[in-house]
């Protein structure tokens, strides 16, 4: 659905982005992740058609986007994180007026409501509604052209953690019916959940790009760590795989003196830090 | 080109909505009833030229004024970072508000000429369309640019300048060279008055109306690129 080969970009005479290569396939979820500053919103404006002055190439559907018409955006879907509605405007206006821009098919507006539980609010002005209700009509906004490829930019930032959980299973339903989906998010608990794979971008160069869970597998086994009393309470971890042969825990074991004992394995947050140097939060 | 399409007359469908939902022909009706009185109110020999320079500045050039208001509501309402990414053409979005605006200004002009006793209709509604798309499409052009309605109303001083002054002196007669009857706001001000225009001046008209039309269509484009970028 998207290629990116040797991708360069730059707003002054230092490169931007440099040498950016990947491949989004078709019915996947992609995560872009990577600090404020990190080249992605340019990368996401370069996949839009919005910056044509781009070396090497970007193709998104089979079209080269520095060389896009208007009809390119039949197909995509934009989520962006903050609310682009008419504010006087209900929330069923909003929708009606934005498909109208559409010629392709049209989803079922009161479904749409409906789907994000704001359907006893269709017909309230935007201006009266909460952050959270704003970013799941702005979320909604996109899928009304019923879209091919969804940009969603921090889908569940401000929600509760009920409409986040509601706003992840329909981002999950969208992948069942097929829509290729490219995700920005800061969230690393979203990007495990909902990416099939995650790219990580810093200083506009790709760090790594793989599922999650092979990231987190690759880079750190999972950890045991476990406490007991010793002139005071004492802890000690190992990895998972060398428990056996912890003499100390074998020990406490078979003396029964083990107060608490768990594993934990690194979240995504910790191999993007030990891959990039960088934090993401 | 126009292309006359289904997303261009639902575009155009909405922006009358817009308009209605944002009080503009609530206002208009009011200014309407207001300039009716006046016109009443003054003896008969004014009224022609009172209805032209009211015509003239008012809903004819009514589209510079409202282009600043609808253009910063979009952009503070981040509308116009949405457009940047949906089918829909920058000059679908700019002949869209002016045939929108242009409508309003043309049932308000029919009314106050009727008032003012005009019977040359036809040509009073070219020359308030032809005067509306120029300061509307002068408006748009504006209104990309700037980021505060102070900055707004800074900047369309000059428009106001050079499209009101020359247009007055020339229904009073102050200057009365060929010259002047080129000029696209007298070619303007002279059909609202019902006169026929230069065949000249009304294609130097129509020729500033397109060159306004694509500075306009770039300037809308530019906007929305520029205020499409998302922020991550």
């Amino acid at each position: 659905m998207i290629q990116v080969n040797n991708l360069t970009f730059s707003y002054s005479k230092k490169p931007f982005i440099e040498g950016l290569s990947f491949e989004v396939k078709a019915g996947e979820i992609f995560g872009f992740l990577g600090p404020s500053g990190a080249g992605k919103s340019t990368v996401q404006k370069i996949l839009l058609g919005m910056l044509p002055n781009y070396e090497g190439s970007a193709v998104v559907g089979s079209v080269e986007c520095k060389k896009h018409g208007s009809n390119f955006y039949q197909n995509i879907g934009v989520d962006f994180e903050y609310s682009t509605m008419y504010e006087k405007l209900s929330a069923r206006e909003n929708l009606e007026f934005f498909s109208s821009l559409y010629r392709l098919r049209h989803r079922s507006i009161d479904e749409l409501l409906m789907a994000v539980g704001l359907e006893n609010d269709a017909d309230k002005r935007v201006a009266d509604f909460s952050k959270g209700m704003k970013s799941r009509l702005n979320f909604i906004k996109a899928l009304v052209h019923d879209p091919k490829l969804l940009f969603l930019d921090e889908p569940t930032s401000g929600l509760d953690p009920t409409n986040s959980r509601l706003m992840k299973d329909m981002i999950l339903e969208e992948k069942r019916r097929g829509k290729t989906i490219l995700l920005t998010t800061h969230n690393m608990q979203d990007a495990t959940e909902l990416c099939d794979r995650v790219a990580f971008i810093v200083g506009g160069k790709l760090f790594a790009l793989d599922s999650p869970h092979n990231l987190i597998m690759s880079k750190g086994a999972a950890k045991v760590t476990y406490t007991w009393i010793e002139n005071g309470e004492q802890s000690a971890s190992c990895d998972l795989t060398e428990m056996a042969g912890d003499k100390k825990l074998r020990n406490l074991i078979a003396e029964n003196r083990l107060q608490s004992i768990h594993s934990s394995e690194p979240t995504l947050n910790d191999i993007f830090m030990e891959i990039t140097g960088k934090t993401l939060v | 080109m126009l292309t006359i399409d289904k997303r261009f007359i639902n575009l155009l469908r909405w922006d009358l909505r817009f308009q209605a939902r944002y009080g503009f022909y609530l206002l208009y009706v009011l200014l309407t009833v207001f300039y009716t009185l006046v016109l009443f109110a003054i003896p008969g020999s004014w009224k022609e030229k009172t209805a032209a320079m009211l015509i003239f500045s008012d809903p004819a050039a009514m589209g510079l004024f409202f282009m600043g208001a609808i253009v910063l509501l979009e952009k503070s309402q981040k509308v116009t970072s949405y457009f940047a990414i949906t089918p829909m053409k920058a000059r679908e979005y700019v002949w869209s508000k002016v045939l929108s605006l242009s409508a309003i200004s043309l049932v308000v002009a029919t009314i106050l000429a009727t008032v003012a006793g005009y019977t040359a209709i036809f040509p009073l509604l070219v020359g308030t369309f032809l005067a509306s798309a120029i300061f509307t499409l002068c408006g748009i052009i504006v209104a990309t640019k700037i980021s505060s309605l102070n900055q707004f109303i800074l900047a369309t001083v000059p428009i106001e300048i050079i499209g009101f002054v020359p247009a007055i002196l020339h229904i009073f007669g102050v200057t009365g060279s060929i010259a002047d009857r080129l000029y696209p706001a007298n070619v303007c001000m002279d059909m609202i008055m019902g006169d026929r225009p230069f065949a000249a001046g009304l294609l130097l008209t129509v020729a500033l109306i397109a060159l306004l039309l694509q500075v306009a269509c770039r300037s809308v484009l530019k906007m929305w690129q520029e205020q499409g970028g998302v922020k991550l």
